[in-house]
């Protein structure tokens, strides 16, 4: 097997002081959906913060996107290697227009690619095309996440980590937009996607890594996982009952 | 009594425009910080003094002292955020308020041991000290001519700043929210230290333009601040034209009261105004409602 565009080894990250991950080992190959399940406080959200070097810190592990150790790397280099986030609660530019941040999602760019990339944003999104010089602070959440998604992809990312794309909205916008994060992997974008849906996640991934108490305690295919009876009892079960 | 009072106005707008310089400096810099910069007015006059051995020590144009004051102030900006106010944030908000009242003392000794503690002359851009003009039997002074042209350059340059270049809206965006930012690829540190840069190159800038009237150097930092505090909170600390309005009335509002009371009476009435100000309208002439709970 070829080397994975993002291998996580070991990572212990958190908080100042406290650590909320205790060693994660964890791939995502190009082209390939990788959903992290668990409870709340699993460290699901952290997980993505630690590799993204933004609110939590990396301890002791190590993080390579593309054969690049993350260790001594700002943010805003990783985001420049073409790792992006989208973070909960989408973290937009409220008073800013849609159409200044999706150009601010493009800052590592250049001018030329930055035209470009909004171009094929508002193809993807026509909705956020009309409400282009809109405050992003006063769309709807669909919108505004959509705007997120827009946002990440501005930066030209190849791998796109999501947490929790999917809360808070309608399911038709949830369609839509896991419909967009399956055309984005058959273009070759990794995803690593952190979501409390279990049912919906294993759907779309094609593998899946369940933490539990900052650990990985589960990995496997998604079809797999799916068929697993403790994962179906623990985190399917919920899931289950509310699409019935 | 018409020419008289026209002359008090032009002195007001004058001394108005330095406390216009620092009521947009505290926007700038409370925009990107979240913090009020209490030594902003020793800024303006170190900026007068940086000025002041541009030209006369060296012997180089008043307009190579202002580029040179300028630029200056931004570098020293640049560094203050670095290394008084990014250290003193991580220890809360009330330290950053300690932390740069402290700087005005050791801004205004400083300046003091280097330049001595006694206000120098400095020199006008063009024409002779005190050149005026005579509109109607007022006098202006030509330096006040060239005050309020920079003053209204500079408040252009920050709005083609801000709200035209994305450097501007990324600096906007890391104030407004400092994760999303950094989850785009924007330094935000970087852009909070060049908010401050900016911020106090416009308080030098101020400090050089007004310089050839009020004389540089000395003690009145202090007023300054506070007056240009004043301005901005009577204009709206949110809002850059709010800031710029204020900044002016402040001065107009001082040389009007200086015009009929004992100089005493000046500061007294300012001030008031201030808690006035408070009280009726705590946005700001041009301050929007929703900031206040900032």
């Amino acid at each position: 097997m070829s080397a994975p565009l993002l291998e996580v080894r070991g990572l212990r990250a958190g908080y100042g002081e406290l650590s909320v991950l205790r060693g994660v080992d964890l791939r995502v190959g190009a082209g390939e959906m990788v959903a992290v399940l668990g409870a709340n406080g699993a460290g699901k959200t952290t997980l993505l913060r630690a590799i993204s070097k933004v609110e939590a810190a990396p301890q002791a592990g190590s993080v390579v996107f593309d054969g690049v150790n993350l260790a001594s790397l700002a943010p805003q280099r990783i985001v420049e290697l073409g790792l992006s986030q989208i973070p909960e609660g989408r973290q937009l530019f409220g008073e800013l227009s849609v159409d200044d941040n999706l150009r601010l999602g493009a800052y590592r760019r250049g001018r030329a690619e930055r035209e470009e990339s909004l171009r094929r944003a508002y193809a993807l999104f026509p909705s956020l095309a009309a409400r282009r010089a809109n405050a992003a602070a006063s769309l709807s959440g669909g919108e505004q996440q959509m705007l997120a998604i827009g946002r990440a992809l501005m930066a030209r990312p190849t791998l796109l980590m999501l947490d929790e794309p999917s809360t808070g909205l309608a399911p038709r916008v949830v369609e839509q937009i896991f419909g967009i994060l399956a055309q984005l992997r058959s273009e070759g974008t990794g995803i690593l996607l952190v979501e409390q849906n279990a049912f919906l996640a294993l759907r779309y991934a094609d593998r899946a890594y369940v933490m539990a108490e900052g650990g990985v305690a589960l990995e496997g295919s998604a079809r797999d996982l799916a068929a697993d009876e403790s994962v179906r009892r623990i985190y399917l079960g919920a899931a289950l009952d509310e699409e019935r | 009594m018409i020419v008289f009072v026209l002359q008090l106005v032009v002195a007001g707008l004058t001394v108005g425009s330095a406390y216009a310089l620092v009521a947009l400096g505290y926007h700038v810099i409370l925009r990107a910080t979240r913090a009020i910069n209490f030594s902003q007015g020793e800024f303006v006059v170190l900026g007068g003094l940086v000025a002041y051995t541009i030209v006369h020590v060296l012997h180089a144009s008043p307009w190579i002292g202002l580029i040179g004051a300028t630029s200056a102030g931004f570098a020293l900006g640049w560094i203050y955020e670095r290394i008084v106010l990014r250290p003193a944030a991580r220890n809360g908000d009330i330290a950053v308020i300690i932390a740069t009242i402290g700087c005005v003392y050791i801004l205004l000794y400083g300046h003091a041991l280097i330049w001595g503690s006694l206000p120098q002359p400095l020199a006008p851009f063009t024409g002779a000290q005190g050149q005026a003009i005579h509109p109607g039997g007022v006098a202006i002074q030509e330096q006040s001519l060239w005050v309020f042209a920079l003053l209204a350059l500079a408040f252009v340059a920050l709005w083609l700043l801000f709200d035209r270049t994305t450097f501007g809206k990324a600096i906007r965006a890391a104030a407004v929210n400092p994760v999303g930012a950094q989850l785009v690829g924007i330094d935000v540190n970087a852009a909070r230290a060049a908010s401050v840069g900016i911020a106090i190159a416009l308080a030098a800038f101020g400090g050089t333009l007004i310089g050839p009237i009020t004389l540089v150097g000395g003690t009145a930092g202090t007023a300054i601040a506070i007056k240009g505090f004043v301005g901005a909170v009577v204009g709206g600390l949110d809002s850059p034209l709010g800031c710029a309005v204020g900044g002016l009335a402040v001065g107009v509002i001082e040389k009007l009261l200086a015009g009929w009371l004992p100089y005493q009476a000046v500061d007294p009435v300012v001030y008031a105004l201030l808690l006035l100000a408070l009280i009726v309208r705590p946005q700001g002439l041009f301050g929007r409602k929703d900031a206040v709970r900032d």
